[in-house]
């Protein structure tokens, strides 16, 4: 096994066409075992992930750490209960709580997922699969146009990990995500250990899938562990980056050019040193795909 | 053609544990579709269940595994999740072991619950600026009876008829837990000190009358002491509200005191 990406060659023309998105390096999921040691260590990460849902709430130490950390590193924010996919209207006390916390972090962008997460008023708190029909389309366009509407900016959408499709379908899950960008004007927050948990799952060609998205309006990248039952795959973010999502990495890179990334560790959470060093290796494999073009730094 | 609202209805149900989604429904991909509806449906239930145990991590250990599995199957199924953050999916819980056998039947477990619940909200109260005794000095004597407190937006008064708080410590130090039995103590305070740190103490019923006039009926220094006089001689009651308030002021729960007797406040 080598630490070193392949060399990217010759960039496409999709990842040209991507040299405007912003730029802001390599970043971390914040957690709160990490709040102490990101304060007293000031590691090498370019900028930090929160998962929106975990600040909302009134002060104490979620809000003392988010304060402090905000004033030394650029923040995204990630949320987990947008529930965009929905048939439920929305949640407008949700709603307000992520405008006022977007006014209070005031994140390089705020992200959340491609899916539904309850409905008849029941929350799942998971990440809920999609039937890939225009009639979704329809309604997840709308339901962006609301949210970005409401908080005056873009949205960047992800694209989740599924276990079931449905016999509904009316196109593959990278037409649907590219017709949503497409209408809504939304980003891609495009999530490389998915596109490689739902390829296993359901045996569609992960880089086609990539090579199929429109590259400029990807924004950002996840890159996560999961663990693999040899028949499935399931995403559990409790592992380091496997090597196929690394070399999956280094293609979709190589095709759409350099993208602002992350490494995303929800369980097991190894000491923060650890994932400073794995997000090296995303580091190096993203350095070797942007010295070929430039990028606008945010 | 099926609606999306009934798709995820149906969807919904299946990963519920209810009525069962129609395999005609799913497309067959590489993993089969029965593996693909038991991963949803392992993974709702598990979720929910390390949320509760995230909240109540000594009420599962006083538990045990069998009961704590049996308290999680029936919170899960009377209160599905309403909430967006699963920091609030517990939040019935305490009430739900009151009303429900075996728990109901044994009252420290619903008030060790209650205390979690309260630890969890003191945690993330809202902040703000401690007043310290000075202010009560600053007013002049005329108008101490008509002070009112406001309380660090932290600060609880919770009720205990039993020791849960007792069985919480013990449990928390890693020793056997006591007994349940009748609590000694009429009510614990809980608040987040000034350096976010989670603090709770006994208080018996001189205090908890106190705080409950202060905290919960917003009444004045002057009814506080009206109050305290009916369970305590009136000449000793002076003394007994001062020594309260001075220690709630040391204790930095106090973030205002006013008077409507005086223009003086803070």
């Amino acid at each position: 096994m080598t630490d070193r990406a392949s060399p990217a060659r010759v960039p496409t023309p999709e990842a040209r066409a991507s040299g405007v998105r912003p730029w802001y390096g390599y970043g971390l999921g914040l957690r709160t075992e990490h709040f102490d040691p990101v304060l007293d260590g000031n590691p090498a990460v370019d900028w930090f992930e929160i998962i929106s849902e975990n600040f909302m709430v009134a002060g104490g130490k979620p809000r003392h750490y988010l304060d402090r950390i905000r004033a030394r590193y650029p923040l995204a924010m990630h949320g987990v209960s947008l529930s965009i996919g929905s048939s439920d209207p929305f949640d407008t006390g949700y709603l307000r709580q992520l405008k006022q916390l977007v006014r209070e972090v005031d994140p390089i962008w705020v992200s959340d997922h491609l899916c539904w997460t309850g409905n008849g008023g029941i929350n799942s708190h998971d990440l809920l699969p999609l039937p890939y029909t225009e009639e979704a389309i329809v309604h997840v366009t709308s339901r962006i146009d609301e949210v970005q509407d409401f908080l005056g900016r873009e949205l960047l959408i992800e694209n989740v990990s599924t276990y079931v499709s449905f016999a509904n379908a009316e196109m593959d899950e990278a037409a649907f995500l590219s017709e949503i960008v497409r209408r809504s004007g939304c980003r891609i927050l495009l999530d490389v250990n998915n596109i490689y948990v739902s390829s296993r799952n359901h045996g569609f060609d992960a880089d086609a899938y990539v090579a199929a998205l429109p590259a400029e309006r990807i924004w950002q990248i996840h890159l996560a562990g999961h663990s693999d039952y040899g028949d499935y795959v399931i995403d559990t973010h409790d592992h380091p980056v496997c090597e196929a999502v690394w070399e999956l990495y280094a293609r979709t890179l190589e095709r759409v050019g350099p993208v602002t990334t992350m490494i995303e560790r929800d369980d097991a959470i190894p000491p923060l040193v650890d994932l400073v060093a794995e997000l090296g290796r995303a580091r190096r494999i993203g350095e070797a795909a942007r010295h070929l073009m430039p990028v606008e730094c945010a | 053609m099926t609606s999306l609202d009934t798709l995820e209805r149906r969807f919904l149900a299946h990963v519920r544990g209810g009525q069962v989604f129609p395999r005609e429904w799913c497309a067959q991909g590489l993993v089969d579709s029965d593996i693909g509806l038991a991963i949803y449906t392992n993974a709702y239930a598990l979720r929910l269940r390390e949320a509760l145990e995230a909240d109540h991590p000594l009420l599962a250990l006083y538990l045990g595994d069998r009961l704590w599995a049996e308290l999680c199957a029936g919170y899960i199924e009377a209160h599905p999740s309403q909430v967006r953050s699963l920091r609030h999916f517990g939040a019935h819980a305490p009430v739900w072991l009151t009303g429900n056998k075996p728990f109901s039947d044994h009252p420290a477990i619903g008030e060790l619950a209650a205390f979690e619940r309260e630890l969890l909200d003191v945690f993330d109260a809202a902040d703000a600026a401690r007043v310290d005794w000075s202010v009560m000095q600053s007013f002049d004597t005329a108008a101490w009876p008509g002070v009112r407190l406001q309380f660090h937006p932290s600060v609880r008064l919770l009720a205990t008829a039993t020791n849960a708080v007792a069985i919480w410590r013990a449990l928390k130090d890693g020793l056997s837990p006591p007994e349940a039995q009748r609590s000694t103590m009429p009510a614990h305070l809980l608040w987040r000190d000034v350096d976010r740190v989670s603090r709770f103490r006994a208080v018996d019923e001189v205090e908890q009358l106190a705080l409950r006039s202060f905290l919960s009926d917003r009444q004045d220094f002057a009814i506080v002491c009206e109050r305290l006089a009916r369970i305590r001689a009136a000449n000793e009651v002076p003394a007994l509200a001062l020594g309260l308030l001075r220690q709630w002021f040391d204790e930095g729960l106090i973030v205002s005191a006013a008077s409507q007797d005086a223009s003086r406040s803070t």
